[in-house]
């Protein structure tokens, strides 16, 4: 070790480090600043970011050493005096900021690049040189667009927010509002699972399985336990009780047990002093392997595995399917008869991870009180079930909590085994475990969206109208169940809308694979099989020779209709949201008109705005909301939902503020820690503002009408004359006129706090046929998008350079945040479209980093231009539905259609490659049959 | 035992030298380190010593001196845009910096650093576990190329896309080596084994890159890649023209060497794209396909020879 003397944010410090130590450690391990994020560990997020000597470096691959004596600033010092900086202010007023995970990064980066900007550039080329600026430093969630006005805005010193920091005097829905945790975020000071300090920790390391299919013969520690600083190698068999999101696949070890199914699957687990030694002694641990037969692709895991092992024991046939869902309505061979004309092709689709970028990471320790585990997790709820199951302790002994969590789009929702592992170390050893993953093995994590492959059938007749959709799907389920039996409906069920269809039906087999296991990812199931049958209409309405505008208008369902599957069609946006990106991208001006090379493709969605029945089964209502006001006027709201950057603790202090007319200072969110907040499912399929906004909606209005009966009885006025706006509770004539404290003096008086409940139960909807509970939802959400392409026609290089957007969402209760979840969506879709994939070697995925999974950076990221289409719809709070994932799925097939309109191909491989649509064109008479309409 | 490891700050090129040639295990010099840091994550580099060299300033100049521009080993790829005589003379050498990684990486890589970057393949850059699930290829002292099926030679991809712009200019290096100095061709210091990439000795240091002023290049830098920014190179072509009319082509990610052609502008262009191809050894260790990699050579090369107004 070596002294190193550093001067961090204007103070010195003298540290002793290891030589080859990174700065990001110093900083965050020994110094205790946490506000540097570590997302990659290889220079490909930018996360990192921090200055040595004003200029910016990225600290996880800058040796400490190399900065002896010099001057480090971080994002903590950005702040003087407790007030932000103003660039940190534009992030916060232009919701630059959701889950906040790059944002000191991307912060640290930005303020470094003003200095050189061309500010008399003009306003296209400042917003060039910015995405060209902040390249290197990757966000997943804003799709880049807010930042980029943030750093505009700054940089010229103007003002077009429409939303203000200290704007909270009043709170209500539909004001645009940066998130009540915005500016902690930007501060570097909100905590992340990595960030909060435990005393006397261990560390965790795995060591992971080098085969994908095989059998454990042996397992030998003992050279790992001699090893100075470690305390514990815990192996599969004291972990024997199995786990899963769904109560139907309960497959999982959390370290395996006999046999692994994937490489890369956990086969012991290390805690030592430090990260450093646990790998070590990883390295010593020997296993012996006898090697299987691995299964890695669909086919092979469709058919009989003949002498060979399968997969998974359990299941009545001889192969790998883990799931076959299938589903009809109408009559699919008179649909076909009526159709004057068919497009059936054939679609396949790449594997894609969710890319957030916090890793996964989780403490975990025993006291008095059980278990308490501090984890990056979507679903604090399902992980307390898998916990306290796995552990084998009673519910009570289990308390979960979500700190600051840096994006999940689906790849946190499951209970994972490092959660448990921890727990069990944290046992064993009797001391708190700290672990966090590297970037691979979140890879190798994974749970992201299913490889698939389909046929998928569409036919028409020739005035226009949809006369039959048939879907034959398989997709990858990988190793283990996941939510794979959900995902195996969706891409069957949620086909059945925005469009009216009378003969629809679907057959979907989900296998297991020898690879890293698929789940939930945003946009859950459908994404693909939207993809498929947006591309089809595309090719009908060029087949029938009518705009493929026209055709969906002609073609989209009412609002307060049922589908053919008796899914309940309440609010319903779809005509809205086509006509405004239509509208918005001069779709009829220009459509038919581009040049070849160049292009314009439309596409529509349709979601739903959460699932209407529990994972596991249960009376407990969907979401519980407590309200608890006390003397101080502030109004505590307790909900064990989860913000994981979308931005759902805003929302529920809105509805609280909304119905009791005071501001948000007033309010305080405590959310998602089992113990001290009431159960609500989780951060999944869409549900939180429905569900849970619902639920503080009816936890206020019971608010409301305590107060209301508090003031009645002893004002004497009827609780109908009395108003609830602007920090007071006011009759109609104004005689009685109380400020905010006085009403809660009112209501307190001689009873103390008061303490309310309010709850969310989906209604009871659907057929009474098998499966018919898949994809019901109390309410669904839909969209248009409208992509804009250039295509390198020697290349075959695709540059979007526009996506027009339009999202019904029934409500925006606040549309800053509504923008930012659509411009993230669009943004991720992009990445499907074009670039992104888990390309894998024998089972091995090879891309398994930031360098080389290719999330579109700021400057391969298209202009989005978001839509917000309102419908109110009947039972969302305030009218609202979901924003969160549904607007992802019109995005990619409408950038297919592009290229389509562009170069004449059909491309029906995700992701869109260069070469595949190079491939096609010559192969194509493209240029005479390029002109849609 | 957690290994003890070393980092040595050099303030000079001969405490540099000294400290490496008293190495008895593994060491590394480092300049940016952007990618050394990054193999030593993955395990691909194991290097127990670390001389780091950016703390030496007489490698941080830029000066011209008679017929050449002399830039220091370590001047980082971003400051090159600050000198006037870059920008007026060696434009695309400005572009081929520019094309590398990311700007913030550009702030800590050297241009030094980027001539002698480890040759890449996707079967090779992966960590530890990775490579031996996958089962050890030739680079990591394996007996087998994964990705061609070969057992005798190592391609991974020559990545420098400084270098590729830096030899059709003809550009050298001063090397300090063996106690004296050397100036090199920068083609001559590829050795095009994949394997060890590099003829320089190891405890060679490479003072600064020397580029002839004066020849009135025009030069065309072209890059493959799926995203405009972070990524190494997939292919990268560059063609330079002189006053005299020389041609001087050079491609990269192609071999695990440069591959060059000389030439004048007269030449067929047929006949240039043959010799170029032929030369060639792409394998398929990129995210774009062997097939992809080479119909791009000819794109490019077309390209470049239309902006240099030499086809039509």
């Amino acid at each position: 070790m070596k002294q190193l003397s550093i001067k961090i944010n204007g103070k010195q410090f003298e540290v002793l480090v290891n030589d080859h130590e990174m700065l990001s450690t110093v900083i965050r391990e020994r110094v205790g600043l946490t506000g540097t994020k570590i997302g990659c560990e290889q220079g490909s997020c930018g996360a990192c970011t921090v200055l040595v000597n004003n200029e910016p470096v990225l600290s996880c691959i800058t040796p400490a050493l190399r900065c002896n004596n010099s001057e480090i600033t971080t994002i903590e010092a950005l702040a003087v005096d407790g007030k932000l900086h103003k660039l940190q202010e534009k992030f916060v007023e232009k919701g630059a900021v959701q889950c906040g995970f790059c944002t000191p990064g991307m912060v640290m980066t930005a303020i470094c690049l003003i200095p050189n900007l061309d500010l008399k550039a003009g306003m296209e080329a400042l917003r060039h040189q910015i995405k060209e600026g902040i390249s290197g430093n990757l966000c997943r969630c804003t799709g880049y667009k807010k930042i980029i006005d943030a750093v505009a805005e700054y940089a010229l010193e103007i003002d077009n927010s429409t939303s203000k920091i200290c704007d909270d005097s009043k709170g209500a829905v539909g004001l645009p509002r940066p998130y009540i945790e915005a500016e902690k975020k930007v501060r570097g000071a909100a905590e992340y699972a990595d960030d909060i300090y435990t005393r006397n920790a261990l560390h965790c390391k795995f060591l992971r399985s080098i085969y994908s299919h095989a059998k454990i013969e042996s397992i030998d520690t003992s050279e790992a336990l001699k090893l100075e600083g470690v305390h514990y190698v815990a192996i599969g068999k004291e972990l024997p009780i199995t786990f899963g999101v769904l109560p139907i696949s309960q497959d999982e070890n959390a370290i395996a047990v006999n046999k692994v199914r994937y490489a890369g699957e956990i086969v012991a687990a290390v805690a030592a002093d430090t990260e450093e030694i646990a790998e070590q002694a990883c390295k010593l641990i020997k296993v012996k392997y006898f090697p299987l037969k691995e299964f890695l692709e669909i086919d092979e895991s469709l058919n009989d595995v003949g002498e060979n092992e399968k997969i998974h024991e359990y299941g009545k046939f001889n192969n790998n399917i883990h799931k076959k869902a299938e589903l009809r309505f109408g009559d699919q061979q008179q649909g076909i008869k009526e159709a004057d004309v068919t497009s059936k092709m054939f679609f396949e689709f790449e594997g894609i991870n969710h890319g957030f970028t916090e890793p996964h990471a989780a403490t975990a320790f025993w006291d008095e009180n059980g278990l308490t585990i501090t984890t990056a997790t979507q679903v604090p709820h399902y992980l307390h079930r898998a916990l306290a199951k796995v552990m084998e302790v009673p519910l009570n002994r289990v308390r979960v909590i979500k700190p600051y969590l840096g994006g999940g789009f689906g790849g946190k929702s499951d209970p994972f085994p490092h959660e448990i592992i921890v727990s069990h170390l944290a046992r064993k050893t009797g001391r708190p475990i700290r672990v966090r993953l590297t970037r691979e093995e979140v890879f190798l994590t994974n749970h992201g969206r299913h490889p698939s492959k389909m046929t998928v059938e569409m036919g028409i007749s020739n005035d226009g109208e949809f006369k039959v959709l048939d879907a034959d799907v398989a997709i990858d389920g990988g190793a283990y169940g996941s939510f794979g039996v959900v995902t195996s409906y969706y891409n069957g069920v949620l086909l059945q809308a925005p469009y009216k269809l009378n003969n629809f039906g679907f057959k979907t087999y989900r296998v297991y694979t020898n690879k890293p296991q698929c789940g939930a990812m945003r946009g859950h199931g459908a994404v693909n099989s939207r993809f498929a049958v947006e591309s089809i209409i595309d090719d009908l309405a060029h087949k029938i020779k009518v705009d493929p505008c026209e055709l969906r208008l002609k073609n989209f369902l009412d609002s307060n209709t049922l589908t053919v599957g008796q899914y309940r069609i309440t609010s319903n946006g779809s005509r809205e949201a086509l006509l405004k990106v239509m509208e918005q991208s001069e779709w009829k001006k220009r459509i038919g008109k581009l040049e070849t090379g160049h292009g314009l493709g439309a596409a529509c969605g349709f979601f739903i705005s959460g699932s209407a029945l529990p994972i596991i089964w249960n009376e407990l209502p969907q979401s519980v909301v407590h309200l608890k006001l006390d003397f101080d006027g502030r109004v505590l709201v307790t909900s064990g939902s989860s913000d994981i950057g979308q931005g759902s603790d805003t929302m529920l202090a809105i509805i609280v503020s909304e119905v009791l007319g005071i501001g948000l200072d007033k309010i305080f969110v405590l959310a998602a820690d089992t113990l001290l907040t009431p159960v609500d499912f989780g951060s999944y399929s869409s549900r939180v503002t429905f569900m849970a906004g619902n639920a503080a909606k009816d936890a206020a209005e019971n608010l409301k009408n305590e107060i209301i009966e508090s003031i009645t009885k002893q004002k004497n006025i009827s609780a109908d004359e009395l108003n609830f706006s602007g920090d007071r509770v006011f009759s109609n004539d104004k005689t009685i006129d109380l400020p905010w404290i006085e009403v809660v003096d009112i209501l307190t008086a001689k009873r103390g706090a008061v303490c309310v409940s309010g709850k969310y139960i989906s209604p009871k909807l659907g057929g009474d046929f098998k499966g018919a509970g898949a994809g019901l939802s109390p309410s669904y959400t839909f969209g248009s998008c409208v992509a804009e392409v250039n295509v390198d026609t020697e290349t075959g290089f695709v540059k979007v350079i526009n996506v027009w957007g339009a999202h019904d969402c029934g409500k925006a209760l606040n549309p800053l945040a509504v923008e930012g979840q659509l411009e993230g969506s669009w943004h991720m879709g992009v990445g499907q479209a074009i670039s992104e994939q888990m390309k894998y070697y024998k089972g091995l995925l090879l891309n398994n980093n930031f360098l080389d999974y290719k999330i579109p950076t700021s400057i391969d990221t298209p202009d989005i231009h978001a839509n917000i289409i309102e419908t109110i719809d009947p039972e969302g709070p305030f009218g609202a539905k979901e924003a969160g994932e549904g607007a992802i799925h019109p995005v990619i097939p409408a950038i297919a259609n592009a290229i389509f309109n562009a170069v004449g191909v059909r491309i029906t491989k995700l992701p869109i490659t260069a070469e595949d649509i190079l491939k096609q064109m010559k192969e194509n008479k493209f240029l005479t049959e390029k002109t849609i309409v | 035992m957690v290994v003890d490891k070393t980092y040595i700050n050099a303030l000079s090129i001969e405490q540099a030298h000294s400290e490496a040639i008293k190495c008895t295990s593994g060491f590394r010099y480092i300049a940016g380190g952007t990618d050394v840091i990054v193999n030593k994550f993955q395990g691909n580099d194991n290097a127990e010593i670390l001389i780091d060299l950016t703390g030496i300033n007489e490698l941080k100049q830029v000066v011209t001196k008679e017929n050449n521009i002399e830039i220091g080993a370590l001047v980082r790829l971003d400051d090159l845009k600050n000198y006037k005589v870059i920008i007026d003379n060696f434009p695309a050498l400005l572009e081929a910096a520019n094309s590398v990684a990311s700007p913030v990486i550009r702030k800590t890589a050297t241009l030094g650093g980027n001539l002698l970057c480890e040759n890449r393949c996707i079967f090779y850059n992966q960590t530890e576990w990775w490579r031996e699930s996958a089962g050890h290829c030739l680079k990591c002292n394996g007996n087998v190329c994964i990705a061609s099926g070969g057992n005798k030679n190592c391609f991974a991809k020559f990545v420098s896309d400084t270098a590729v712009v830096l030899i059709s200019m003809n550009a050298s290096i001063e090397v300090f080596a063996d106690n004296k100095i050397s100036v090199i061709p920068i083609e001559d210091i590829y050795s095009g084994d994949g394997i060890t990439p590099l003829k320089l000795s190891k405890t060679a240091i490479v003072k600064s890159i020397h580029i002839p002023l004066n020849n009135e290049y025009k030069s065309v830098f072209k890059k493959l890649r799926q995203r405009e920014t972070l990524e190494f190179s997939s292919m990268t072509t560059a063609v330079t023209i002189n006053k005299t009319g020389k041609l001087k082509i050079v491609l990269g990610a192609v071999h695990a060497k440069p591959i060059v052609y000389n030439g004048n502008i007269t030449d067929d262009f047929n006949e240039i794209l043959n010799a170029l191809i032929s030369n060639t050894r792409i394998i398929d260790n990129d995210v774009y396909s062997r097939a992809y990699r080479k119909e791009m050579i000819t794109v490019f090369l077309q390209r470049s020879f239309k902006e240099l107004s030499l086809l039509k």
